[in-house]
């Protein structure tokens, strides 16, 4: 009876109606992407951190991975004092640089990572082998276009240049065995993987013994944060980074996106809370005649106020479901936005839908559906009867 | 490893201080006493190590290489630089041998920067060194600029889109609003049809009023607005610990949201007035 009353109510002024539902899923939509964007863009940091494993990362002292061109110092002795420790399964070294390969008439640039193929984890091969000899390499598919090569074919590389003999310095050739996609770089970033031993000899004698990063893979059962405090203390030259506190340096880069959601989100509630409340309260308004007749007649006031209540969470919740789907289409467009910074890893979402985010924006959107309906269904249910009816009836 | 990097991470070893030291600003000493070399430090790691202008520090390359011990000729404030304001480490700047012989990086640089008389000696200048080069290239500066700022074009567009939303949001809202306003002096305008006024006058008498209220909303979004940006600068500003104004209320901002609630409150309070004009007189009373 209450449920008919209430939408009789809504459908009495459809063009309202349809107007506030519409009003409302736009709401319902940015208050969705801002959820998503508040708590995705952390998981999807999280996601591809862990993703081939590595629970541990060391970089040299005072810097986070590859945010600087900063080496480790003797990173092979530190590699196998970590691999003696019963809780490690794996390390893996990794040296970031530069390769130039010489064409006909022109030069390409690309990234080049030195990394002990057997255990690396910067890279999923997509085609063809992994590196099994010092003159190897794998590249990915933005570099194997740039040079024309595909895997089979062998190129001239050369790690940098020597202005005043005006050579390339460290050039050797490569046989590249393998096509792949690198986890931790953009998607248009030309870049190969080679042995580290290989690239070291290239860059010469500063490269000697060093690495950019060396990724530790513990065994199962292993308490992370326990063994992150460990290597702390025993190796002096570096910082060591467990996931979870390489996802607090990631909030504090990202804090922005974070407090703009958190913003915006509450705006679009606020926005969509305003737009139910003014039109459910000029509802009643103009029906006070009619609530007082209710009233009148021995309908109880809690009935007129569930009555109203309802109205208002029927406004929310019918905007639910087409807010969400505007609200998935416009994360998407959001997010391909965002997918144009520079240097971002192909994996990273601004706006990962998660269940959760879902229900969320869904919890919100009928609390505030309930909040913009006690104002006026108290209004509705405290009209004094004989007045109202004597004020409706003359007019 | 690159010098303007290495800047970043020379490490500052703390090993004795002069407490009768002047804090300063700004370096204003060139000179250290008795040889030693100077060095200026940024701000925040003056604040957050205490050191002041006239202490000793050791810088080295690496923890655990020894290192020179050199004197704080000056504190120098970061520049407001978008590009620098979400990097959190500290920053010292050297002579550049004094950086060359730490790093034992001979006596190569990572770039220079070339001043020139005008646009035409640039495009000159950078045509004759890259005829010359070789394993570098000449950039014009505006080049170089818009390459490093393309985080910030995302940003932007970002900003755009939101913006779009809000628009779509804002004229649902306001659309509602002039419906329901409207809506409320149905008997009124029924009254005036029924005395001889015309639709026209009624939908232009609708329509100022909404273009009234639009214009008075929109002043006072104005005003809510350069509220919002200057809490927004003085917070981000205090966490960033950077003179960098993040929000900046201009003319033209001003004007495009004062045309834009207008345009979207006069197309409002017209689909609502022609709608109410539509309906017959006897209608709008109820009968």
């Amino acid at each position: 009876m209450i449920g008919a009353l209430a939408l009789a109510s809504l459908v009495r002024h459809r063009a309202r109606t349809v107007l506030a539902i519409l009003g409302v899923a736009v709401s319902a939509a940015m208050l969705l992407d801002m959820v998503m964007l508040s708590s995705g863009m952390r998981e999807s940091f999280r996601s591809l951190l862990l993703a081939q494993g590595f629970q541990l990362r060391l970089s040299p002292k005072g810097t986070l991975p590859f945010d600087t061109e900063a080496t480790i110092r003797s990173a092979d002795s530190i590699a196998a004092i970590i691999r003696a420790r019963p809780t490690v399964l794996s390390v893996s070294p990794v040296l970031g640089g530069q390769l130039h390969f010489p064409l006909a008439a022109s030069m390409v640039n690309a990234t080049a990572l030195g990394v002990e193929p057997a255990v690396q984890g910067d890279y999923e091969l997509v085609d063809g082998r992994q590196p099994s000899a010092p003159d190897e390499l794998v590249a990915n598919e933005a570099l194997l276009r740039a040079l024309g090569r595909t895997i089979g074919d062998t190129v001239s590389a050369a790690s940098g240049y020597d202005p005043q003999l005006r050579t390339l310095a460290g050039q050797r050739v490569l046989r590249i065995v393998g096509r792949v996609r690198f986890i931790y770089l953009a998607l248009d970033q030309r870049a190969a993987a080679l042995p580290i031993g290989t690239l070291r000899a290239m860059n010469g004698p500063q490269s000697e013994g060093r690495a950019s990063l060396e990724m530790v893979r513990l065994r199962p059962g292993a308490d992370v944060e326990r063994e992150r405090a460990a290597l702390a203390a025993s190796l002096r030259t570096v910082t060591v980074i467990s996931t979870s506190e390489a996802l607090k340096q990631v909030d504090e880069r990202l804090s922005y996106f974070r407090q703009l959601a958190v913003i915006l989100g509450a705006v679009s509630l606020t926005v969509g809370f305003l737009l139910v409340t003014t039109l459910v309260t000029v509802s009643v308004n103009e029906r006070i005649g009619e609530i007082s007749v209710m009233r009148a007649i021995g309908v109880h006031r809690w009935r007129v106020v569930a009555q109203i209540l309802l109205e208002s969470t029927m406004i929310m919740l019918v905007a639910a479901p087409a807010g969400l789907v505007l609200g998935l289409v416009t994360a998407r467009w959001l997010n391909s936005i965002l997918a144009r910074f520079p240097g971002l890893p192909e994996r990273i979402d601004f706006f990962l839908f998660q269940p959760s985010a879902a229900w969320t924006a869904l919890g919100l959107l009928a609390l505030s559906g309930i909040l913009a309906g006690v104002y006026p269904s108290w209004r509705g249910a405290s009209l004094p009867i004989a007045t109202t009816l004597r004020q409706e009836a003359v007019g | 490893m690159s010098i303007r990097t290495a800047l970043l991470l020379i490490l500052v070893a703390l090993r004795a201080t002069n407490a009768q030291a002047p804090t300063s600003p700004i370096a204003p000493r060139s000179a250290a006493p008795g040889g030693t070399r100077s060095i200026a430090i940024d701000s925040r790691l003056a604040a957050d190590a205490k050191l002041r202008v006239g202490d000793r520090v050791v810088v080295s390359s690496e923890p655990g290489v020894a290192g020179d011990t050199v004197v704080i000729a000056g504190i120098v404030q970061r520049s407001a630089d978008p590009a620098e304001v979400a990097r959190a480490e500290y920053r010292i700047r050297l002579h550049l041998d004094h950086l060359q012989g730490l790093l034992g990086y001979g006596d190569r640089v990572d770039r220079f920067a070339v001043r020139t008389r005008d646009a035409r000696s640039a495009r000159e200048a950078i045509s004759r060194i890259d005829a010359a080069a070789y394993g570098f290239r000449a950039h014009r500066s505006a080049d170089v600029a818009v390459e490093t700022s393309k985080t910030f074009a995302v940003v932007s567009r970002f900003h755009r889109a939101i913006g779009v939303i809000t628009i779509v949001a804002s004229a649902i809202f306001l659309l509602c609003i002039m419906l329901l306003k409207v809506d409320e002096r149905r008997r009124d305008v029924a009254a005036l049809r029924l005395i001889g006024c015309s639709a026209r006058t009624i939908v232009g008498s609708v329509v100022l009023e909404a273009a009234a209220i639009a214009v008075l909303g929109s002043l006072a979004g104005v005003a809510v607005g350069g509220a919002a940006s200057w809490i927004v600068n003085q917070h981000y500003q205090a966490v960033y610990r950077t003179p960098l104004r993040f929000s900046i209320v201009t003319g033209d901002i001003v004007l495009l949201a004062v045309a834009l609630s207008l345009v979207l409150g006069l197309a409002a309070g017209w689909l609502a007035a022609r709608r109410l004009v539509r309906t017959p007189p006897l209608a709008l009373f109820g009968r």
